[in-house]
């Protein structure tokens, strides 16, 4: 039986821009940012306090599993804003969302009531898209 | 005090933590960041955010040593110290407790397996990245 997810990933156009975004603007934490052999850096962030769910910040580049090719294709779908980085959840979807507008953060909906919640929906600073819901 | 105000307050005691966690800290210090009581700070801490302080803190300084254990040539008792500790029997058992190995086990352990100096193993990661951005399986 599954019993929880563990690491999801986020396809960055840059790891350290994309670590500023998602530490400073977000408030997230750090999770692991270590470089592993072959000079890939394992980067991964989390919500604070959450570390059982960690996003995985990668950098899609030419490598093992990327021709060329398909690397510069995904960075152009990010950067179209093709992908979602998924929902994160609030307890005040309105007091969030002013306090990131307030950080520059670009919301592409302001929270708005839906059948589930409010619900704001924002980019990350590669164009991915991504939800703030309060339930 | 609304919601968003407590977090906001126990959001200052976190960052006091995780600026500071390689000093010595105490509950009382910790709590007068978010002008609260140690008791009050404590369940409210623990409420919002599904871990004590002790235990955020214990989490920012293992998560150090392991670092620092595999990219840094210092002496266990060095990073015992740098990350807050002054007791390494203390850091010793606790590490060997969280971690499920002791430091110089795990420090060995990694450096064995790691084709560079200083760089994390692929196997530190989760072998589906492993595989997908480095080609190598995880054993």
């Amino acid at each position: 039986m599954i019993t929880s997810i563990a690491h999801t990933t986020i396809y960055v156009l840059d790891q350290d821009d994309a670590l500023d975004f998602y530490k400073n603007k977000l408030g997230f934490e750090v999770g692991d940012d270590m470089k592993v052999e072959g000079d890939f850096r394992w980067l991964t962030v989390h919500p604070k306090s959450k570390p059982q769910h960690q996003l995985v910040l990668a950098e899609p580049k030419e490598g093992p599993m990327f021709s060329k090719d398909a690397a510069e294709k995904i960075r152009a779908l990010i950067q179209e804003g093709a992908f979602g980085a998924g929902v994160f959840e609030t307890e005040n979807c309105q007091k969030t969302y002013d306090d990131l507008v307030a950080k520059g953060v670009e919301f592409i909906q302001p929270p708005t009531e839906q059948l589930y919640g409010v619900e704001a929906m924002a980019l990350d600073n590669s164009g991915n898209w991504f939800s703030l819901v309060q339930r | 005090m609304t919601a968003h105000d407590k977090i906001k307050r126990l959001s200052m005691s976190r960052e006091f933590i995780a600026e500071n966690y390689q000093t010595s800290l105490c509950l009382t210090d910790i709590a007068k960041q978010s002008y609260m009581s140690p008791y009050h700070f404590l369940r409210a801490f623990k409420e919002a955010y599904g871990e004590t302080p002790n235990e955020l803190l214990i989490r920012l300084r293992l998560e150090e040593a392991k670092k620092m254990l595999i990219t840094e040539h210092v002496s266990i008792s060095e990073v015992c110290e740098k990350v807050g500790y002054s007791s390494l029997g203390s850091f010793s058992s606790l590490f060997t407790k969280q971690v499920g190995i002791a430091p110089t086990l795990y420090r060995r352990k990694l450096w064995a397996l790691s084709s560079e100096a200083y760089r994390f193993p692929s196997q530190a990661i989760p072998a589906c990245y492993a595989y997908h951005f480095l080609k190598k399986h995880g054993k």
